[in-house]
């Protein structure tokens, strides 16, 4: 896997790249602002790239933007979007029309090394993996796509956030300490109740929160 | 009795009478002038008839004048503000009367008689002393209520602006420590999870070290979710970052309320002024969900003149009270820009919150 890191803070962006390293992972290319992430990007054609919301000069949401803009350019990069706070905005404009090799993860993230490993993972397979507080903002009792939500048991809720998430079935099962066949079963009622087509698409698990989130916007 | 020349008084009637709608004082006053002035030329008739030579007529004129000047000064006094300022016109109305007639007289002596010196110079100067005696000691505690009240308004500007400088510098300020503590200790903190990570990667088969490091990491990201509410306390970084409308479409998602948001503003907001609008429009819709059990919610942000007017309302049961703590924080917030809170909620009428952000 070939990735590039744009993140202006150096300290995190060395233990970023020291980290990949040492899991064979090839990063190609370490950048500080977003027009940097786009030279990178069309120069190494890498395969994922670790975007920070905030770089500079404004300090604002110019990663975002640069993230967006990246993915328009080459659609196949995988984009794993890394934020010191949630917020849902981000998530959905990232997302825009397409799921496919987008993460949003917050920073601390990647303290929990094998997890993030394995994001970094899934979102350069093309996946998709969202931060577990974006998720639980979108499936709180107040948000607006509670209503579309309201028919799920809690424990389909458990399993559609992790879901969300961008857990495997397996991975969902030892978390939640039930079997495989019975995930499965909650995943065939959750897609059932929201009214989602049965397709061949590996990553049509977290369109079922993706859907809402675009909804609800 | 009022002397002035009434505005609908048509100066081009030769006689005007009472049925014209003139007052008893007007009448008098357009009689007097018309009267001279047609007694001047009779008598200038009269001496042109009797055989001219020394031309007496112009004393008489000098009689008439006295007459008309006193009505119009008179008249002039009359019109000044009441109290001090009247009394001193009237002083030197009789002053100037009085010096105009003296200086008249001394011509007429001068042209008729030959007189060279100029007589009424001291008579002139004990008039113009006495006039500004008079005038100096009926004014002078006003020249300095009017110097004190200057002093004040410039006291009052002042402080306005110093405060207002204070307060945007404040909000600057915060926004300067919220970025500092998601971009400074939170991303440090973020760091040092990753090497505690790495860290707990690389031992093998050491549970009680890979315990502790675990435990390190758990409170690494205990500090950082504190750090991150603390900073979402002081300015929401969508606000920070996108400004106003952005944070509030955000907000107004959040909850769910299916809020409408009308914009009607293009100007560039002070930080001061952007977090006010946010905070007054966040425990608004707060109240609204928590509370109001409405259907129905609304967001409008509207340019007044120099002002932004922050109208947030709803459909539901009412009866907030405009003295609790959270509206009564918000007050001070908008105050503290000069600005002004109006909380509209019968009971069972709805809530209407209404702020006005003066924005300089």
């Amino acid at each position: 896997m070939r990735v590039v890191i744009a993140e202006d803070l150096a300290l995190l962006r060395e233990g970023l790249v020291a980290l990949l390293r040492e899991n064979q992972i090839d990063v190609v290319a370490q950048v500080e602002d977003g027009p940097g992430l786009l030279r990178a990007i069309a120069g190494h054609k890498p395969d994922l790239a670790i975007v920070d919301v905030r770089l500079p000069p404004t300090f604002s949401d110019e990663g975002l933007l640069a993230a967006i803009e990246a993915r328009r350019r080459q659609p196949a990069l995988g984009v794993l979007v890394l934020s010191q706070y949630v917020e849902t905005a981000y998530a959905s404009e990232l997302i825009g029309g397409d799921t496919a090799g987008i993460g949003y993860l917050l920073k601390e993230r990647v303290g929990d090394v094998r997890a993030f490993l394995d994001a970094l993972q899934r979102v350069a397979d093309g996946g998709t993996v969202l931060d577990r507080q974006v998720v639980a903002e979108l499936l709180a009792p107040h948000n607006g796509a509670t209503d579309a939500l309201s028919g799920l048991t809690a424990r389909e809720r458990e399993v559609l956030a992790l879901m969300a998430e961008g857990r495997s079935n397996t991975a969902i099962a030892e978390n939640l300490i039930v079997t495989s066949g019975a995930v499965e079963k909650h995943i065939t009622s959750i897609f059932a109740k929201l009214d989602l087509p049965a397709c061949h698409d590996d990553h049509r698990r977290v369109l079922a929160v993706l859907t809402y989130l675009r909804v609800s916007r | 009795m009022d002397l002035s020349l009434a505005q609908g008084a048509n100066p081009r009637r030769w006689m005007p009478t009472l049925a014209a709608g003139l007052s008893i004082g007007e009448y008098a006053h357009s009689l007097v002038r018309r009267l001279a002035f047609l007694s001047a030329v009779l008598l200038v008739a009269i001496w042109a008839l009797s055989g001219q030579g020394y031309f007496w007529p112009a004393w008489a004129w000098l009689g008439l004048g006295d007459l008309v000047l006193l009505d119009f000064s008179a008249s002039w006094a009359w019109r000044q503000p009441r109290g001090a300022v009247r009394r001193v016109a009237c002083v030197w109305a009789l002053v100037g009367a009085a010096a105009v007639i003296l200086i008249f007289t001394w011509l007429l002596t001068w042209l008729l008689a030959g007189v060279r010196t100029f007589w009424p110079a001291w008579a002139l100067l004990g008039l113009a002393t006495s006039g500004s005696a008079y005038s100096l000691i009926a004014l002078h505690d006003r020249v300095l209520v009017a110097h004190g009240r200057r002093a004040l308004r410039a006291r009052i500007d002042m402080l306005t602006r110093t405060r207002r400088q204070a307060v945007d510098a404040q909000a600057a300020e915060l926004r300067r420590i919220e970025r500092d503590l998601h971009d400074g200790a939170q991303a440090r903190l973020v760091a040092l999870t990753l090497q505690l990570g790495r860290a707990e990667l690389r031992v093998q088969g050491q549970p009680e070290i890979r315990g502790l490091i675990l435990d390190a990491q758990r409170e690494a990201h205990h500090a950082i979710a504190e750090l991150r509410d603390l900073a979402r306390g002081i300015v929401p970084p969508l606000l920070a970052d996108r400004g106003l409308v952005a944070a509030v479409e955000s907000l107004a998602a959040r909850y769910g309320l299916g809020t409408s948001i009308e914009v009607d503003t293009r100007r560039w907001l002070a930080p001061a002024v952007e977090s006010a609008a946010y905070f007054v429009i966040a425990e608004a819709l707060t109240n609204t969900a928590k509370h109001a059990g409405a259907g129905r919610s609304w967001v409008l942000l509207r340019d007044e003149h120099r002002t932004l007017a922050v109208v947030v309302g709803d459909d539901g049961r009412g009866g907030a009270d405009p003295s609790g703590s959270g509206l009564a924080g918000l007050r001070a917030r908008v105050e503290a820009l000069d600005g002004s809170l109006r909380v509209d909620s019968p009971e069972g009428d709805g809530t209407v919150l209404e702020a006005r952000l003066p924005c300089g």
